[in-house]
C-alpha cells in the first residue's frame, strides 16, 4: 500500500510541470491568467501607456515557506456582513480562511462569499479608463478621462442646470463612499442622487420609519436564535442571505421553533419550513389582515402593548373585520384553516419575528405591505424585545449604510430630509455657509424637492420637457457601482440611455449600462476597485458597522471611490474655470477631510460622519472603536452580540459593530443598539422607545406612549423629542458642559437633539435614562401616506380582472417630479390578461447578486448557473408542449410587438400553476440579441442571458417609486 | 489516528453551494471538474432536500477495489487518495463509486479521459506536504496544516461536517436529539456501512 | 496538528452548544437511511436536480456501483480465470492424451491454395489486433495482481496506459477486419446438416470416425460465428465504453462493460483453442494461414468435400498457359 511518498518529489515536479497550462488537466491558474488575463484584454489598446503602470493580477498557490499576512474585510455581496479573512503574500491574495471569530458568520460563507478572492484577480475587470469613439472602446488615461467627463458635465450644467445630471450611487460603496457621494451631489446642487435601495427596501424604510421611527431591521440575524415563531414572507434567505439561515435553522432546532414560509414560490427556504403557505402573488395585505382577523376574533392580540405603545389600532381592527376567511381565500387562494393556524402560532407562541425581503417591498403596494407587516408585529406585541421584531433582510453588503447616508432623492445623510433645517445642519457639519449651498442649486425650491429616482431616470430623459418638474430633462448620468439591468422596463431604458448626452460608468465591471444601448460617443468607463482593495466601514442589515481593511492594492489602473470622486471634483474645478463659471468643488467638498495624495482617507471621512449623523446615532462609531471590534470579534456573544466579560476594556459591554443608534460621542461609550425600541434596557445600555416623530397628539388623542418607558427612565410616561427648549423647561440645561454650551451658542443657541453638534442634549438625556428622540406610540395609522390604513390593491397587471373594481390601484398622480400612472395602466388588464395569462415574478439565485455583472464574471460562480431560465409549473409547461431544459420564448405586455426573450425552461413545482419565476441577475442578451461583442474586449462576463427586466412592466409604489418586479404578466411558448 | 469522514445534515443544507466554490477556490479546480456538488431531491415539492456530495472516503473504497492500476491509497487518517501519476483515466472508479465522486478532464476526442480528479479531503497527494508540485496536481493540503476540509469549514449553515467520524457523529447526534427530528446522515450507510445511532 | 483539528471541531460544536432541552426520541429510522435502503432494494439510484450541466452529477447515490464492483472484482475474475486457465488446461490435457494431430497418411507433398492473400492478410490483421486487445484487456482485470508486483507501479502504469491507447485505437481495425471476414467467408460458413454430424462426432477428435466437411467444418464455422457475432457485440459495447456517456448513462456504461468483458474473456478462451489447433495442435494446419497452401492430404482429411469442389473447379477450368502439374519437376 502506498503511503505518502516524499522521496519521489523531484520526479514529480518534472511530471507536474507537464500539467501546467492545461486548464483542464492540471490545476494551474497562473497559466490560465497568462492566457485569459492581460494578454487577452486588448494588447492592441495598450498603445502609448507603458505596461509598468498596470498592476498585473496574479494568483497562485501559497508559498508555505514565506510569511502570510491575514487581513480582515467584509464580504461584498449580501447584507449579512460575513467577515472574510484574506491571506496575502507578497501583495497577492493567495488564500481565504474561515473567520471563526466573527459572531455573524462564524467562519462560514455562501457560494459567493467563498469565492470572493476571484473578484480581485479580476480576469474580466475593467483595466483602464475607456471611452466610446464611434462605437468602439478606446483606452485613455485617468487624467484625460476626468478632464473630458468634467468638461461635458459642466457643459450640461451650463445648458440645462445641475438637475440635468443624475448621480446614481451604490450600495456597494463603503459608508464613507456613500456619504461622500451624497455630499458630492449636494455640492453639485441636485437631489437627483439615488442608489439600489430604491429598488430594494425603499418601501421598507418608508413603511417602517413611518410606523415606529427608523427604517431598519429592528433586531439582528443572531437574535433570531431567540424566536419561537418565525414567519418569512416574501423572502428567500436560503438563496439571498444563506448565512442568515445558520441563525434561523439553529433557532428553529434549539427552540423547536415554528418556521413558517409564506410565498408564492416553494423556495429553498420553504423546504425547511414547518408550514408553507402558497399565496397568489400580490396578495400580502389580505394575508396579513386575514391573520389579524383571526387574532382579533380570538383575542390573541397583545392588549397591554397596544394600549401603551400603539396608536390607531382600532382602525386596523375595522379593516381586518372585512377580511373573513372566505374573502381571504377568494383573493389569496389560502384556506382559512391554514391561515388560522399560522395566526395562532404567531400571536401565541412568542417571541415571534417577521422576516421579509423584496417579495414584500417590490410592489406597487410595497409601502402598504410593509406597514401591514409592522402592524401585525405591533398587534401581537412582537417589537422591541429579544426574539421579536421586523427582521428585514437587506440586499447588498452596504445598502443599509448607503441608505443611512442619504443616497436617496428625498434626504440628506442620516434621514434629515431636505428642508432648510436639514441643509443648515449639514452646512454646519461641512463648515460651509447655508447660503453657499443654496447658490449651488438651480432654485431654492428644487433644493427642498425630492429628486428623480433610479426607477424612472429614463422617463426623465425621454418624457416631454414640460412633464418633468425641473429646468430640463436629464441629460447626463454618472453611475457608480450599479447594474443597468436591475430596473424594470428595459426597452424604455434603452431609449433613455440613447438620448443621454453623457453616460459615465464607474465600476469594477462594464455593467449592462455600457452595452445595453447603441451609444457611439460620450460614454466613459472608469475602473473602480472593489471594497477588498479599499478601506472603510460598511453597515450590515442588523445595523452593525464593520470595518474592512484593504486586502491588496487596487489592481490594474483601478482607483477606489474616494479617489475617483476627489479627482472628479478637481477636474470639475478646472472645467468650471475654463468656462468662467464661478462654482468650485474640491476645496469645500473635502474641507476637513484628510487627503493623502489624491486619496481621501476613510477614517477622516468617518470622523466627519460621526460629527454630523446624530439623528441616526452614527456618532459613536469612531474608526478606533470599529477597528477594536474587528480585532476582538471572538469576544462577542453569539446570541446577544454583546462583548463578554473577558473582553478588553475598550470594547467591554459593547454590542458587536456598535449597531446604530450608537448615541453621542465615541467617548460616551454608548454600546450601540442591538434591538431597537427595547424598553427592557437602559438607554445607555442600548435600550429605547418608539420615536416621537409625528407630533404629540392627533385629533385630541395622544401620540406619546402611555405608561411605557425604557428601563431606568426618569420620565415614566411618554414624552416628545428633546430640543434646547425642552431641556430648559425641565431644567436640565444646567447640566451642559462649557464646551457644549459654547457649541450651542455657535449654532445660535437653539437646536434639537439631532442638530445639537455638541451632543450635549443626548448626553444629558441619557444620564436621565431618557431617549432624546422622545417616547411615542408606534403608528398603526400613518395619516401622511396615500393609504393611512393599508388596503389591498390588485397588482397593476393582474390576471384577476374580476377583482379590479373592488380593489383598484391608486388613480394616476404625480410624484418625484414625474407623472405616475395607476388606474390608467391597470384598466388595460382586461385586454392584456387573456393574451398574457401567466403571472411573472422574479428573484435571486444564490450564485449571483444584483445585476450579476460581477458574479457572472466570477468563474467559480458562473460555472454553477450557465443559463438564464424561467421556472414553469408542469401543468403550464404541458399545455405549451415545453420540456424541462428546452428553450422557450417569453414575452411581456409592454415589450415591442413581435419581440420576445429567449431562455431555458425549468419545469418545476416550485411555482404554482399560472405562475412563472425568473432570476434577475442576467443580462447581455437583449430580446434575443447577443450583446457580447459590445463589451470592451476581455471584460464580457462569462455568462450572459436575457434580463427579466426586458419583460417586466410599469408599476410604482406611490411613496417611493419602488418598481413592481414581483407581479406582472407574461406569455411563454416553446422556442 | 482519526478516522476522517464527511457527514451531511440535510435538515440544514440549503443548496447555497458554498462548499462547491470554497473547494474550487481553495484548490483552483477547473470548470467541468466538480469535486463537490449539491443535489436537490424532490425539487419544489414537500420533502425537498438538498445534499452536498463529494468523495465520502469510504471504508473498503470501491474505487480502490476496482482500480486496474491500483493507484489508490488510504492515509493514516483513512482518507482515500490516489496517485495521478499512476492513474490511466480508465473510468472504472466512476462506475464503481456510489457517489459519482471521480471526475475526469476531457482531454482528447475519445477515450482519452485525463487523469481522474476527486476530493482529497483537503489532504493533497503523494508528494511532500504543501509543495508546489502537490498543489498543482491535487490542490492544497489543509490536513497537513492542521485544518479541516474548507467545504465543511465554510458551510453556511454548518450542515456539512468533516472530521473524525466519532466526533462528527456525536455533534450530529446531539443536534438531532435537541431538535427532535432528523433526516439521517446521507451516504453513511453506503460509504461506511454504518449509521449514526441516535 | 490533531489538537488543532479537535479545536476546530469544538468550534463546529458551538453550533449545537445551547441550553439543554428535554430529550425526546426522534422519529426513526431516519429518512435518508430509509431512502438509501429502498434505493438499494430497488437497485435504483437516488436522482435529484443540479444546476451544473453535467447530467451525471444529478445522481446522488447509485447503489449499482456496488454490483458492478462485485461483477468486476469477483464474477469477471472468476469467469475470466476459469475460461482462460480452463481452456489452457483442457488443451494441455488434450495435447498430453492425444498428442499432435497428424496428417493421415503423412504429407503428400502436393499443396492446394486454401486462403488467398486478402484472406490471410485480413486474418492476421484481426488476429494481431485481437491479441493486443486481449492482452491489454486482460491486463485491466488481472494485471494488477500479476504484472504489477513484478514490474512495479510506474512501469505497470506505463504499460497499462499504452495498453489503453492500443486497446482504444486497435478497436477500429479490428472491427473493420471483422466486417471483411463476414463478407468474404460468410458463404462458406452457413451452417448445414454436416455440421451437426461433425459436432455429434466431436469434431473427429474423439473417436476415429472420418468426417466429411466443406471448406469449413463445424468447428471452424463455430469459430467464425464466435468471432463475427461475439466480435460485433464486443465491438458495439466497446465503442460505448470508448465514448463514455456519449450514447448512454451510467447503467448503460456498466452494462456495456459487463457484456464487453464477459464476452471478451469467453472469446479469448475460444481463440486459445483456435490458436492451438491452428498451430502446434495439428500438423499442416498452420500452413493454411501461413503460406495459404495446404497439403492435399491434410485438406482431404479435414475438408474432403472442399477438395473435391476445388479439384472439380480445376478440371473444369483450363490450366493457365505454362502451368505445370505440381510435383512435375
Amino acid at each position: 500500500m502506498l503511503i505518502k511518498r516524499t522521496d519521489g518529489k523531484a520526479a514529480k515536479q518534472r511530471l507536474a510541470s507537464a500539467y501546467q497550462g492545461l486548464s483542464a488537466g492540471g490545476l494551474d491558474r497562473r497559466a490560465f491568467l497568462r492566457q485569459a488575463g492581460l494578454g487577452g484584454a486588448g494588447l492592441a489598446a495598450l498603445g502609448a501607456i507603458p505596461l509598468s503602470t498596470m498592476r498585473p493580477a496574479e494568483a497562485g498557490p501559497m508559498d508555505h515557506s514565506k510569511p502570510v499576512q491575514r487581513v480582515k474585510n467584509i464580504c461584498t455581496h449580501c447584507s449579512v456582513g460575513c467577515t472574510v479573512i484574506a491571506e496575502v503574500q507578497n501583495g497577492v491574495w493567495v488564500g481565504q480562511e474561515p473567520a471563526w471569530e466573527s459572531p455573524i458568520n462564524r467562519g462560514t460563507h455562501c457560494a459567493k462569499g467563498a469565492s470572493v478572492r476571484e473578484l480581485v484577480h479580476g480576469d474580466r475587470r475593467i483595466k483602464y479608463p475607456m471611452k466610446l469613439v464611434n462605437g468602439q472602446w478606446q483606452r485613455m488615461s485617468w487624467d484625460n478621462a476626468m478632464t473630458e467627463i468634467a468638461d461635458k458635465l459642466m457643459e450640461t450644467r451650463q445648458k440645462s442646470g445641475p438637475d440635468a445630471t443624475f448621480w446614481l450611487g451604490s450600495a456597494k460603496f463603503s459608508n464613507e463612499g456613500a456619504y461622500l457621494y451624497r455630499k458630492f451631489a449636494a455640492f453639485w446642487g441636485t437631489n437627483n442622487v439615488d442608489h439600489q435601495a430604491r429598488i430594494c427596501h425603499s418601501t421598507t424604510v418608508a413603511g417602517v420609519a413611518n410606523t415606529w421611527g427608523y427604517g431598519a431591521q429592528t433586531n439582528s440575524y443572531n437574535d433570531i436564535r431567540n424566536s419561537k415563531t418565525m414567519i418569512i414572507m416574501g423572502g428567500n434567505p436560503a438563496e439571498a442571505h444563506p448565512v442568515s439561515l445558520q441563525h434561523v435553522l439553529s433557532g428553529k432546532e434549539q427552540n423547536r421553533a415554528n418556521l413558517i414560509v409564506i410565498d408564492p414560490r416553494f423556495t429553498r427556504t420553504a423546504a425547511h419550513a414547518n408550514e408553507y403557505v402558497r399565496i397568489r402573488p400580490g396578495t400580502d395585505i389580505p394575508i396579513i389582515w386575514g391573520m389579524l382577523h383571526h387574532i382579533f376574533a380570538n383575542g390573541w392580540e397583545d392588549k397591554e402593548f397596544i394600549r401603551q405603545r400603539v396608536h390607531g389600532m382600532d382602525e386596523i381592527r375595522a379593516e381586518c373585520a372585512k377580511w373573513n376567511p372566505a374573502e381571504v381565500e377568494r383573493v389569496t387562494g389560502v384556506p382559512g384553516a391554514q391561515l388560522r393556524k399560522v395566526a395562532e402560532m404567531f400571536a401565541t407562541q412568542k417571541p415571534a419575528t417577521l422576516i421579509w425581503c423584496m417579495g414584500a417591498t417590490q410592489k406597487t403596494v410595497g409601502t402598504a405591505n410593509v406597514r401591514a407587516f409592522s402592524i401585525l408585529l405591533l398587534a401581537t406585541g412582537n417589537v422591541g424585545a429579544d426574539g421579536t421584531g421586523a427582521n428585514i433582510f437587506r440586499g447588498h453588503c452596504n445598502v443599509q449604510g448607503a441608505t443611512d447616508f442619504g443616497l436617496d432623492v428625498t434626504t440628506l445623510p442620516a434621514y434629515y430630509g431636505l428642508d432648510a433645517n436639514a441643509w443648515r445642519h449639514w452646512s454646519r457639519v461641512w463648515d460651509v455657509s447655508y447660503e453657499s449651498m443654496v447658490a449651488r442649486f438651480d432654485t431654492p425650491a428644487l433644493m427642498g424637492t425630492p429628486g428623480i429616482p433610479t426607477t424612472r431616470y429614463f422617463d426623465a430623459v425621454t418624457l416631454p420637457k414640460d412633464q418633468v418638474q425641473q429646468r430640463d430633462n436629464l441629460k447626463a448620468m454618472v453611475v457608480f457601482g450599479h447594474g443597468g439591468n436591475t430596473v424594470t422596463r428595459m426597452p424604455e431604458a434603452v431609449k433613455g440611455l440613447e438620448a443621454l448626452d453623457l453616460l459615465v460608468v464607474a465600476d469594477p465591471h462594464p455593467t449592462t449600462f455600457a452595452v445595453l444601448a447603441n451609444r457611439k460617443e460620450n460614454t466613459y468607463l472608469l475602473p473602480i476597485c472593489t471594497q477588498f482593495e479599499c478601506t472603510g466601514s460598511r453597515t450590515a442589515s442588523n445595523r452593525s458597522v464593520q470595518w474592512g481593511e484593504q486586502v491588496v492594492k487596487p489592481i490594474f489602473e483601478s482607483k477606489n471611490d474616494y479617489e475617483a470622486m476627489y479627482r472628479l471634483a478637481g477636474a470639475l474645478d478646472k472645467a468650471a474655470e475654463k468656462r468662467n463659471m464661478p462654482i468650485r468643488f474640491q476645496a469645500d467638498l473635502f474641507k476637513g477631510i484628510e487627503v493623502k495624495g489624491q486619496e481621501p482617507v476613510a477614517e477622516s471621512i468617518l470622523r466627519e460622519i460621526n460629527r454630523g449623523a446624530i439623528s441616526t446615532g452614527y456618532t459613536g462609531q469612531s474608526p478606533e472603536r470599529l477597528k477594536a471590534h474587528m480585532a476582538n470579534q471572538d469576544k462577542f456573544d453569539l446570541v446577544t452580540l454583546r462583548a463578554k466579560a473577558d473582553a478588553p476594556a475598550e470594547i467591554k459591554g459593547d454590542f458587536y459593530g456598535l449597531p446604530w443608534p450608537c448615541w453621542g460621542t465615541p467617548e460616551m461609550r454608548h454600546p450601540g443598539t442591538h434591538i431597537l425600541y427595547n424598553t427592557n434596557l437602559h438607554v445607555k445600555e442600548g435600550g429605547g422607545t418608539f420615536r416621537a416623530r409625528f407630533g404629540v397628539e392627533r385629533n385630541g388623542v395622544t401620540l406619546l406612549a402611555e405608561g411605557s418607558y425604557s428601563k431606568g427612565s426618569e420620565i415614566t410616561d411618554g414624552y416628545p423629542e428633546f430640543t434646547t427648549a425642552v431641556m430648559q423647561r425641565l431644567g436640565w440645561d444646567a447640566e451642559y458642559t462649557e464646551a457644549e454650551r459654547a457649541s450651542l451658542a455657535r449654532q445660535g443657541g437653539t437646536a434639537s437633539w439631532a442638530t445639537d453638534l455638541s451632543m450635549g442634549i443626548i448626553r444629558i438625556t441619557m444620564e436621565h435614562g431618557v431617549m432624546a428622540y422622545g417616547n411615542a406610540k408606534a403608528r398603526a395609522v400613518a395619516w401622511n401616506l396615500p393609504d393611512p390604513v393599508p388596503v389591498h390593491r390588485e397588482p397593476i397587471y393582474t390576471p384577476r380582472t374580476d377583482l379590479i373594481a373592488q380593489y383598484p390601484t391608486l388613480p394616476d398622480r404625480r410624484g418625484f417630479r414625474l407623472p405616475h400612472l395607476g388606474q390608467t395602466v391597470q384598466n388595460r388588464s382586461h385586454q392584456v390578461a387573456p393574451n398574457f395569462p401567466i403571472i411573472l415574478s422574479s428573484g435571486r439565485l444564490v450564485e449571483y447578486e444584483g445585476g450579476g455583472e460581477e458574479t457572472r464574471s466570477n468563474k467559480w460562480l458562473a460555472e454553477l448557473q450557465q443559463d438564464m431560465f424561467v421556472e414553469i409549473n408542469p401543468r403550464d409547461a404541458a399545455a405549451r408542449n415545453i420540456r424541462d431544459g428546452a428553450w422557450v420564448l417569453v414575452s411581456g405586455p409592454e415589450m415591442p410587438a413581435g419581440k420576445a426573450t429567449r431562455m431555458k425552461a425549468l419545469v418545476t413545482e416550485r411555482v404554482g400553476p399560472g405562475v412563472a419565476w425568473m432570476p434577475f441577475h442576467f443580462a447581455g442578451w437583449f430580446m434575443q440579441e447577443d450583446q457580447r461583442s459590445k463589451y470592451p474586449q476581455g471584460t464580457d462576463p462569462i455568462v450572459l442571458g436575457e434580463s427579466v427586466n426586458a419583460v417586466t412592466t410599469y408599476g410604482y409604489d406611490p411613496v417611493t417609486f419602488m418598481q413592481e418586479t414581483k407581479v406582472t404578466l407574461c406569455q411563454i411558448r416553446a422556442a | 489516528m482519526a478516522r476522517m469522514k464527511f457527514l451531511l445534515d440535510a435538515e440544514r443544507c440549503i443548496e447555497c453551494n458554498a462548499c462547491v466554490t470554497a473547494c474550487k477556490n481553495e484548490h483552483e479546480v477547473p470548470w467541468g471538474i466538480n469535486r463537490r456538488r449539491v443535489v436537490t431531491i424532490n425539487d419544489g415539492k414537500p420533502g425537498e432536500r438538498s445534499i452536498s456530495m463529494a468523495c465520502m472516503h469510504c471504508t473498503d473504497a470501491p474505487c480502490a477495489a476496482v482500480c486496474p492500476v491500483s493507484c489508490f491509497y488510504t492515509t493514516a487518517d483513512a482518507v482515500v487518495l490516489h496517485d495521478k501519476d499512476l492513474c490511466i483515466g480508465c473510468g472504472y472508479c466512476f462506475y464503481a463509486c456510489p457517489f459519482g465522486a471521480p471526475q475526469y478532464p476531457r482531454l482528447g476526442n475519445f477515450g482519452s479521459r485525463g487523469k481522474m480528479d476527486k476530493c482529497t479531503f483537503c489532504a493533497g497527494g503523494p508528494q511532500a506536504d504543501n509543495t508546489q508540485a502537490e498543489y498543482i496536481q491535487y490542490g492544497s493540503n489543509r490536513l497537513a496544516e492542521g485544518k479541516l476540509p474548507l467545504c465543511a469549514e465554510m458551510c453556511s449553515t454548518k450542515a456539512l461536517l468533516a472530521g473524525d467520524g466519532q466526533i462528527i457523529a456525536s455533534i450530529y447526534r446531539e443536534r438531532v436529539q435537541r431538535r427532535g427530528y432528523g433526516t439521517g446522515a446521507w451516504g453513511w450507510r453506503t460509504a461506511y456501512r454504518e449509521t449514526v445511532a441516535i | 496538528m490533531k489538537l488543532r483539528i479537535l479545536a476546530l471541531l469544538a468550534a463546529l460544536l458551538m453550533g449545537a452548544a445551547a441550553p439543554a432541552i428535554a430529550q425526546t426520541a426522534p422519529r426513526a429510522p431516519s429518512v435518508a437511511e430509509e431512502m438509501e435502503v429502498q434505493a438499494l432494494l430497488r437497485g435504483g439510484s437516488i436522482q435529484g436536480r443540479i444546476t451544473i450541466p453535467d447530467e451525471k452529477a444529478a445522481t446522488l447515490i447509485q447503489p449499482e456501483g456496488r454490483e458492478w464492483r462485485e461483477f468486476h472484482n469477483i464474477t469477471l475474475a472468476w469467469v475470466g480465470g476459469i475460461a482462460v486457465l480452463g481452456m489452457l488446461a483442457i488443451l494441455l490435457v488434450f495435447r498430453m492424451t492425444k498428442g499432435r494431430i497428424p496428417i493421415e497418411g503423412g504429407p503428400s507433398g502436393r499443396t492446394i491454395q486454401r486462403f488467398n492473400t486478402l484472406e490471410r492478410a485480413n486474418h492476421w490483421m484481426v488476429a494481431s489486433c485481437f491479441i493486443i486487445l486481449a492482452l491489454s484487456g486482460l491486463n485491466l482485470t488481472f494485471g494488477r495482481h500479476i504484472l504489477l508486483p513484478i514490474v512495479g507501479p510506474e512501469a505497470f502504469t506505463a504499460i497499462s496506459q499504452w495498453g489503453k491507447y492500443a486497446h482504444n485505437f486497435l478497436a477500429f481495425p479490428f472491427t473493420l477486419g471483422l466486417v471483411v471476414m463476414l463478407l468474404i467467408w460468410l458463404k462458406d460458413n452457413i451452417p448445414n446438416g454436416r455440421d451437426i454430424a461433425w459436432f455429434k462426432a466431436g469434431g473427429g477428435l474423439i473417436g476415429n470416425e472420418h468426417l466429411e466437411a466443406g471448406r469449413f467444418n463445424g468447428g471452424q464455422k463455430m469459430v467464425f460465428w464466435i468471432t463475427v457475432l461475439g466480435g460485433a457485440v464486443v465491438a458495439v459495447s466497446g465503442y460505448l465504453l470508448v465514448f463514455p456517456f456519449f450514447f448512454t448513462g451510467m447503467e448503460g456504461m456498466q452494462l456495456s462493460h459487463i457484456i464487453h468483458s464477459l464476452l471478451s474473456v469467453l472469446m479469448i478462451a475460444a481463440m486459445l483453442a483456435h490458436i492451438y489447433i491452428g498451430s502446434v495442435g495439428m500438423d499442416g494446419a498452420f500452413d493454411a494461414m501461413g503460406t495459404g497452401q495446404v497439403d492435399l492430404n491434410w485438406a482431404k482429411q479435414h475438408h474432403g468435400l472442399w477438395v473435391q469442389e476445388e479439384l472439380a473447379k480445376g478440371r473444369a477450368a483450363a490450366p493457365p498457359p505454362g502451368a505445370k502439374a505440381s510435383g512435375a519437376d
